[in-house]
């Protein structure tokens, strides 16, 4: 399909694009290939690499024999007694957990970066203002970890330190407990992500609708549609191709989402998500069999998303 | 700007509340960064950041309560002046000072009509009468968590006072040379730039030779290829650290920065490659092709061709590659840890391993984020347009 | 913006200047001595031995060390091994890191450091790796017995016990408690009676907080430990640790009550349950010395001192801050720290010597880094404080590790799991059979 867009004019000798290839496809190998076939011949061992996954099957217990840990990273935090039950435990665990961060943080990136790139075309200042929302993505997450703390501190009366709960209490209510209050802390967690990642979705999204041609939003203004119509009928369908890469990728970066949960509450209070898990199992349990296996299944997770995004490409690259 | 201009009419005022309202959300966390990193740690410690701006701790409350009789400066009684240390000294807290009020001057109740404070507000009048007589000297913004900082220093005081009486520490010659101390963070910005210069040029320059194949070379499964290679962002940089620590090991390279440098390169080029690919794909045939009709090479192509075009998508790699290395604590953690230690790492070690030492961690993180936003602010424009090229192309 | 960045970074670098320059006028007195040869014969006629082995090391030769200790404990451990590196002229590379990914990853990729300074529990998980304490030439005679055994696996003695900080304390402020009248509670009776006597005035007795990051919930489980050492004993709760007694033992239940009465129920701590487990344990502490005092009592190790006096700097040790041992514990609760070797060069035999040694215990004792099980540095204490937690270490009648820190493989996240499973309102049995499953698997029970 794609031949076509390599100019034929030059002649070029069989070796010419490996040469251009090499030094990448060198590193690449090295550095992610070589490790992830380590990781996946790991997940098929026990603890520390030396005999079997089926060797750590315990008698009376449900066992997958060489897909021990697979189960263990599939199952182990699922309550299994009952439909009801794997249901409810499934929303605390960490797989439940990284399905409320997509669903959440890429709203909420999304819509507030659509929302603000729009509003944000119409005033003088546009440029300090995405500025602004954008300066988070400079920040470390060691630096947002101290930031937020000052945020969420929990505090009473002499020691109040954290800007939430004194607002709140200067307004007479009890201090809420943001980063230990399951479901909630999830909660507060992704806003640190939205916090970070609006600015990113923003500026792109900022840049697609400004390439929307002014005769298509002129021709319906003039057909009398009003603003909110104009944006969600002509607009939004336009630059709906940016939409979904800008969703796509936030769905792999969520899925690989890491560093906040590690900085901030290291997984406690129910607030664990597949990457933590498989970080706090190799590094903390020292299981590295089970800490692989959760790898591959992140890995089978974020799989599909990747495959959306490069299809698109190579449509995109077709109809040229 | 075209489009603004049309719906001027609309341009109206709930558009500036939203996005006022909006900003204002997104800086404060940061600016809390700001104004907790100039407190001293006491009061870090007890007050929140805001505090800093208002009047100092029982002002009020001993203008309502006290300031009709021992003056607003505390002075009005010479029996009582409140701005003599010794006296004061003798009611450091509530307990103490509410049990004076609670005694009868001249068979008078203390306070006459006025009803005793409870303790809360007692402990505040207490607080001020500490700042009336100077007791309490602790300033309200002080620049020593940041000299502290940056010197590296770990004491109990601060730089400063211990460089006065001569109790600094080992490491500390307290003249010039503190500022590359190995604990500080001075130190740790340099090596900070040393690791993220490289892992930043590296990967664009390898993502530069790929995407020009990819776009302009032909050889077979090109597309193949191209989606695999883009497809190893899936691969979570956390699974790989034990197999290349232990390689790393082999060839002797833990601990340096040849280390991070290649992993960097590593983990940067599947998005590189696609980014550059895409913006290399985007050029015009024809120049490429008149190009070759005047004779050039390949090469010829790649170096005066493709490069020079390419700037906007290499800037914006190039920011988003140095944000990414600046800001990333795993990978040198693994594989630099304390030998060189960098920015981020350095943050983590400002406190002991009990959390002491929130000045410190403050301050450092504040000056982990300068060159960042300095990079950001400076180059923003080349960083919005490559990044377009990426996304939204076609 | 731009320009407020570059006025923020002059700014800072003026502050810096004023900072750095300022002191030189000041005479160095650190300058003065020359670099101290080697141990010269001594002049006088009573033959000294050298206080420092240096073990044949030669001047130059460098130990990698990696530890937990950062900001200002690195700056304590700088200073105690100072003469030993100035005498033998070896060249520390140290690294610190609280995370524990970067040990492992150094060992399992086959370079570990020389040495570490850990917790217990990493001498079992590196069992096979370690060099034993008797090959590097350790003092053994200036450790009790109770620590060697601590430090022993599998028949062979793998750490050397550095530093101690027990656990077992409860920090009050004596002014607060002169004003309501209260004694130092003598047994657990007198402290069960002055904790309902509080509640009785209206005082909030405890100041509990459990948050500390990855670690949350260890200031539960050091509460846990000490109920069950005045509950229990000592020997029950290493039977936790050996694995002989079941995590989800009655014992255990029954001091997860006894903690749980206080430690969710806002009569007893600031805020209840929801205190306890979203305060930070820095917090904890500073809620018992702000001015008024959110509550008269917190328990914690020896360091809260310290962070008193860093976040209420008008406190004196004595009259606005002490403790008092847990009343009718058997036997005392203690963090450790464990120096490992990976190597046996000239280089950490010459360590292991000095920190063994009477000058090493000395020196420990007089920088004051909590307490030295080093016996020798028992009466070099400078602090009243450490003095007097050293007292109380030196009495008591036996000495438990951290059970979280003592038994491998993720069972100190799995203990502190149950701890705010159950305050949260988790069903207490199911959160100790949890623990307990790990507990047995830890240890292959």
């Amino acid at each position: 399909m794609a031949t076509t867009t390599v100019p034929k004019v030059m002649k070029q000798g069989k070796l010419t694009p490996w040469l251009y290839l090499l030094p990448a496809l060198l590193v690449m190998g090295v550095f992610i290939v070589y490790p992830m076939i380590n990781t996946i011949s790991l997940s098929f061992l026990n603890a520390d690499g030396t005999a079997s996954a089926s060797t750590t099957c315990v008698r009376g217990r449900p066992c997958w024999g060489l897909f021990e840990n697979y189960r263990y990273a599939l199952t182990a935090e699922l309550d299994l007694t009952s439909f009801s039950s794997t249901w409810k435990s499934f929303w605390s665990s960490s797989y439940g957990n990284n399905i409320k961060w997509i669903i959440i943080m890429v709203t909420g990136t999304v819509g507030i970066g659509l929302g603000f790139a729009v509003l944000a075309d119409r005033v003088k200042y546009e440029a300090l203002a995405k500025s602004i929302i954008f300066m988070p993505m400079a920040i470390s997450f060691v630096g947002a970890g101290v930031i937020w703390k000052f945020v969420y501190d929990f505090g009473t009366k002499q020691v109040q330190i954290g800007l939430l709960n004194a607002i709140i209490h200067n307004l007479g209510g009890k201090p809420v407990a943001w980063l230990s209050t399951p479901q909630l802390n999830t909660f507060a967690l992704v806003a640190v992500g939205i916090w970070i990642w609006t600015g990113f979705c923003m500026t792109i999204l900022s840049a697609a609708l400004k390439a929307v041609p002014d005769e298509v939003i002129e021709a319906a203004r003039v057909d009398g549609a009003n603003e909110w119509h104009i944006f969600w009928s002509v607009m939004v369908p336009i630059i709906s191709p940016t939409i979904i890469v800008v969703i796509t990728t936030m769905v792999i970066n969520v899925l690989k989402l890491f560093d906040i949960v590690y900085v901030m509450t290291g997984g406690n209070y129910g607030t664990e998500v597949i990457a933590n898990r498989m970080y706090n199992e190799m590094y903390k349990s020292f299981n590295t069999g089970r800490g692989t296996a959760i790898a591959v299944v992140l890995v089978l997770a974020i799989i599909p998303f990747i495959y959306m995004n490069i299809r698109r490409f190579l449509a995109q690259e077709a109809a040229r | 700007m075209r489009w603004s201009s049309i719906n001027k009419k609309i341009n109206n005022v709930p558009t500036h509340i939203i996005i006022i309202f909006t900003l204002i959300i997104w800086i404060v966390p940061t600016l809390g960064l700001l104004l907790t990193s100039i407190r001293p740690l006491p009061a870090i410690n007890t007050t929140g950041w805001w505090t800093v701006l208002s009047a100092p701790r029982g002002m009020k409350t001993y203008e309502q309560a006290c300031a009709s009789c021992h003056g607003q400066d505390g002075k009005l009684l010479t029996a009582a002046d409140l701005t003599n240390p010794d006296i004061v000294k003798k009611y450091p807290r509530s307990t103490q000072l509410t049990a004076l009020l609670q005694k009868e001057i001249n068979g008078q109740p203390h306070l006459g009509m006025t009803p005793l404070p409870e303790a809360q507000e007692s402990a505040d009048i207490a607080a001020y009468m500490k700042r009336l007589s100077n007791l309490d000297k602790t300033p309200k913004i002080t620049l020593n968590n940041y000299v502290d900082a940056i010197v590296g220093y770990r004491g109990t005081q601060t730089y400063t006072e211990d460089c006065k009486t001569g109790k600094q520490s080992l490491d500390l010659k307290c003249n010039l040379s503190d500022l590359v101390n190995p604990r500080g963070m001075g130190r740790a910005f340099l090596n900070s730039l040393i690791v993220t210069l490289p892992a930043t040029f590296l990967p664009i320059l390898f993502a530069a030779f790929a995407g020009f194949a990819f776009a302009w070379l032909d050889f077979k499964g090109r597309f193949l290829l191209f989606a695999v290679l883009v497809g190893l962002q899936v691969v979570p940089l956390q699974m790989t650290l034990v197999p290349i620590s232990r390689m790393y090991a082999q060839l002797g390279l833990n601990g340096t920065f040849i280390a991070v440098w290649l992993f960097h390169t590593g983990f940067g080029l599947p998005y590189a490659i696609y980014l550059m690919r895409n913006f290399l794909g985007g050029l015009p045939r024809e120049l490429f092709e008149a190009a070759y009709l005047d004779g050039a090479s390949h090469w010829t192509a790649f170096t005066r061709l493709a490069i020079p075009l390419a700037l906007p998508a290499i800037a914006s790699l190039g920011i988003f590659q140095f944000l990414w290395v600046w800001n990333d604590l795993l990978v040198a953690l693994v594989f630099l840890g304390g030998s060189k230690p960098v920015m981020t790492y350095q943050i983590g070690n400002m406190v002991t391993s009990l959390g002491a030492g929130w000045q410190l961690l403050t301050a450092a993180a504040f000056l982990s984020m300068l060159l960042p936003m300095v990079v950001f602010f400076a180059l923003q424009r080349y960083f919005i347009r490559g990044m377009m090229a990426g996304a939204v192309k076609g | 913006m731009n320009k407020k960045i570059k006025v923020l970074v002059g700014l800072l670098l003026a502050g810096m200047l004023i900072a750095a320059c300022a002191p030189v006028a000041t005479p160095a007195p650190t300058q003065a001595p020359a670099p101290t040869e080697p141990p010269a014969p001594a002049p006088t006629d009573v033959p000294v031995a050298p206080e420092i082995d240096c073990m044949g090391t030669a001047s130059g030769d460098e130990i990698s060390m990696l530890y937990q200790w950062s900001g200002n404990e690195e700056e304590n451990l700088n200073k105690i091994l100072a003469p030993f590196v100035e005498t033998c002229g070896i060249v520390l590379k140290p690294e610190s890191t609280r995370d524990q990914a970067l040990l492992d990853t150094r060992v399992k990729a086959g370079t570990p450091p020389d040495i570490t300074f850990w917790n217990v529990t990493q001498l079992t998980q590196y069992k096979d790796l370690l060099v034993a304490m008797p090959d590097l030439g350790v003092n053994a005679d200036n450790y009790a017995d109770y620590w060697k055994a601590i430090g022993t696996v599998d028949g062979k003695w793998l750490g050397l016990p550095v530093k101690a900080d027990p656990k077992t304390l409860v920090w009050y402020n004596p002014a607060n408690f002169a004003a309501a009248g209260y004694a130092v509670p003598a047994s657990w009776a007198d402290l069960d009676a002055l904790v309902e006597k509080m509640v009785a005035d209206g005082k909030v007795p405890w100041s509990m907080g459990m948050e500390s990051g990855d670690a949350t919930g260890w200031t539960g489980s050091d509460f846990i430990q000490d109920i069950l050492l005045v509950t229990q004993g000592p020997e029950y709760v290493m039977g936790i640790i050996n694995g002989t007694v079941s995590y989800d033992d009655p014992g255990v239940k029954a001091a997860y009550e006894i903690y749980g009465k206080w430690a969710a129920d806002a009569k007893y701590t600031v805020g209840g349950a929801q205190g306890t487990l979203s305060t930070s344990f820095l917090n904890a502490i500073h809620k018992v010395f702000s001015d008024p005092a959110e509550a008269m009592m917190v328990k914690q190790s020896g360091f809260a001192g310290g962070e008193v006096k860093a976040t209420y700097p008008d406190l004196a040790y004595g009259p606005d801050y002490d403790f008092f041992g847990v009343p009718g514990a058997k036997g005392l609760q203690g963090g450790s720290d464990w120096m490992m070797a990976f190597s046996d060069k000239p280089a950490v035999k010459a360590l292991v010597a000095y920190l063994s040694s009477a000058k090493g215990g000395k020196m420990w004792a007089e920088v004051g880094f909590d307490l030295t099980p080093n016996m020798a540095g028992a009466d070099a204490y400078t602090d009243p404080a450490l003095l007097k937690k050293a007292q109380l270490l030196a009495n008591a009648t036996g000495f438990t590790p951290d059970i979280g820190d003592s038994i491998p493989g993720g069972f100190g996240s799995a203990e502190w799991k149950a701890i705010v499973d159950y305050l949260n309102g988790g069903n207490l049995d199911a959160a100790l059979t949890a623990a307990a499953a790990v507990q047995a698997e830890a240890l292959n029970k």
